[in-house]
């Protein structure tokens, strides 16, 4: 397993008696797409950023890339191998020029200075936004600019990439070009951890974690999880479309062989259904 | 884009533009000791032409280049009137009670006008054909001496940049801010000083906290990739000074020194 968590528990109040994590438990397998699903404040921005010690773990245990995320002289080199994309395009630029901003977190690890460029280069490449490397950020889309702020993860080749709510901010189409992107590298091989309370977001990962008051609800794939309408309703969340109709078609007497998750899915059931009548 | 406000960067291809940050910075540094030193007529002249020769190469339009002058002209009319009032010269022209308009005065007056005029135009010339970000690497090395007196060279140069970073995206909130207030009834439009000042107060709160919570989300981010100190960082590559650069030292060099030669 690449992160392997038990019994996480959290509070922003030290000591306190409102905890953000509740016993969570985390395992995560290389090369997977993991959607932490949960609406607001049921812990999911908080458990991630345990992953790459950013929060410092109070109860249980944690290792990521075996390395213990409470080992203090490690904690940089994890950084190295889990990057992430924050929320706000605009609060997570530190140079005033994109191949600058890139170049910051191989500076960090003190990459030699003939290497940069081309880095950069090939980052900005793989986030499809070459021939961008003099703009200022702030001239930039919101989905611009998630991609840059990406580049500057995928610059220092991590294993795990997490995207802490990175398309929250975004219009439907910053929203589609960081999907994209995303799934991209997921087949490329990477660990992507995705945050989101958009459920539709969750439907292509491998895996979901459904989240509600810090603790787990539940873990499973998108099938499972999604069409589990006590289980959303938990949660707090609104199932997908095709999962919504899937059931009002039901009590209307109209049985689909099974739960669509996808558009292109529910068309395709409700098609064999009227080739059956 | 936004730029920085005062002294607007004017993009070109002058040669003037093309000089680095770092040689234009310590060019203006010594021009305007020239400018304080100038004592005479003739110390003017030699500034006033010395100067004449960069704002035609930059091939700026001239109007935005004194602009700001021209704006502070209630400012500089104070600073005469004050200046030859109130100055105790020798010659004495006419009097009244304490005030007391005097020839040494007048001359005071017209020196420190001088003085301003001269150093904002040689401001303006340096942010008008400089980039913001190309000043701020300048000041990055230039300040490097300053290690030897115990001074965080790495970390101010650090401080620099990201402040320079954070100017736009903190003038977008202010105005988000002044706009959300604005909707609900709030007045910047006030002629008086005193309630313009007033109205602005609830404006700085805002301002502030999301200053704060920007600053503290970025260095989150700052961690989240890798950064521990300035130190322990790749160093950046510093260009030589070219050719022009080095005349255009020598040649303010030269100012400065005719303008001392002159004052014996």
């Amino acid at each position: 397993m690449l992160v392997e968590g038990k019994n996480i528990c959290y509070s922003y109040a030290f000591g306190g008696f409102s905890f953000a994590l509740r016993d969570v438990d985390l395992n995560i397998a290389r090369g997977e797409f993991v959607a932490i699903l949960g609406c607001n404040g049921s812990g999911k921005s908080t458990l991630v950023k345990h992953l790459n010690a950013l929060l410092q773990l109070q109860q249980g245990e944690l290792k990521v890339a075996q390395i213990d995320v409470r080992n203090e002289k490690e904690v940089w080199l994890l950084r190295r191998r889990c990057g992430m994309v924050f929320q706000n395009p605009d609060h997570q630029f530190v140079a005033p020029v994109v191949e600058e901003d890139i170049a910051f977190g191989l500076e960090n690890y003190e990459v030699p200075r003939n290497e940069i460029s081309g880095r950069v280069r090939s980052a900005l490449a793989r986030v499809e936004m070459s021939g961008y490397e003099k703009r200022a950020p702030n001239t930039l889309s919101g989905g611009q600019k998630q991609r840059v702020a990406l580049a500057g993860v995928l610059a220092l080749d991590p294993e795990i990439i997490i995207f802490d709510e990175a398309t929250a901010m975004l219009d439907p189409d910053g929203r589609q070009e960081v999907i994209k992107i995303m799934e991209k590298l997921h087949r490329a091989g990477k660990t992507i951890i995705a945050i989101t309370h958009y459920v539709e977001e969750a439907v292509a990962a491998d895996k979901i974690i459904l989240m509600h008051q810090g603790r787990v609800l539940a873990c499973g794939s998108p099938q499972t999880v999604l069409t589990n309408l006590d289980l959303m309703k938990e949660a707090e969340l609104i199932p997908p479309f095709p999962v919504r109709l899937y059931y009002d078609l039901q009590q209307a007497g109209i049985y689909l062989n099974r739960c669509p998750l996808t558009e292109e899915e529910l068309v395709e059931e409700i098609c064999q259904f009227k080739s059956k009548i | 884009m936004r730029t920085l406000p005062a002294g607007q960067y004017l993009p070109g291809h002058s040669l003037l533009h093309r000089l680095d940050a770092r040689a234009k910075i310590l060019c203006a540094l010594i021009l305007m000791t020239a400018v304080i030193g100038a004592s005479s007529l003739w110390g003017y002249t030699l500034v006033l032409v010395a100067l004449l020769i960069p704002i035609l190469i930059s091939r700026l339009p001239l109007r935005p280049t004194v602009a700001a002058v021209r704006g502070m002209g209630g400012f500089l009319l104070v600073i005469l009137l004050m200046n030859a009032l109130f100055f105790k010269g020798e010659t004495v022209l006419a009097s009244w009670g304490i005030i007391q308009l005097s020839h040494e005065g007048i001359k005071q007056g017209f020196r420190i006008v001088s003085n301003v005029v001269l150093i904002l135009i040689i401001g303006n010339l340096l942010t008008m054909t400089t980039l913001p970000t190309q000043v701020a690497t300048a000041l990055e090395s230039l300040i490097k001496p300053l290690k030897l007196i115990g001074v965080p060279t790495e970390e101010v140069a650090m401080i620099i940049s990201v402040a320079i970073q954070f100017i736009p995206t903190l003038m977008e909130a202010t105005e988000l801010i002044k706009m959300a207030q604005i909707a609900r009834g709030a007045r910047f439009e006030s002629k008086k000083l005193s309630e313009r000042a007033v109205s602005f107060l609830p404006l700085v709160v805002p301002v502030f906290i999301s200053a704060f919570r920007r600053a503290e989300e970025l260095s989150l981010a700052m961690e989240a990739r890798g950064y521990r100190n300035a130190k322990n960082r790749t160093r950046r590559q510093k260009e030589p000074l070219a050719l022009h650069d080095y005349a255009a030292l020598t040649f303010s060099v030269l100012i400065c020194l005719i303008q001392f030669l002159l004052q014996r």
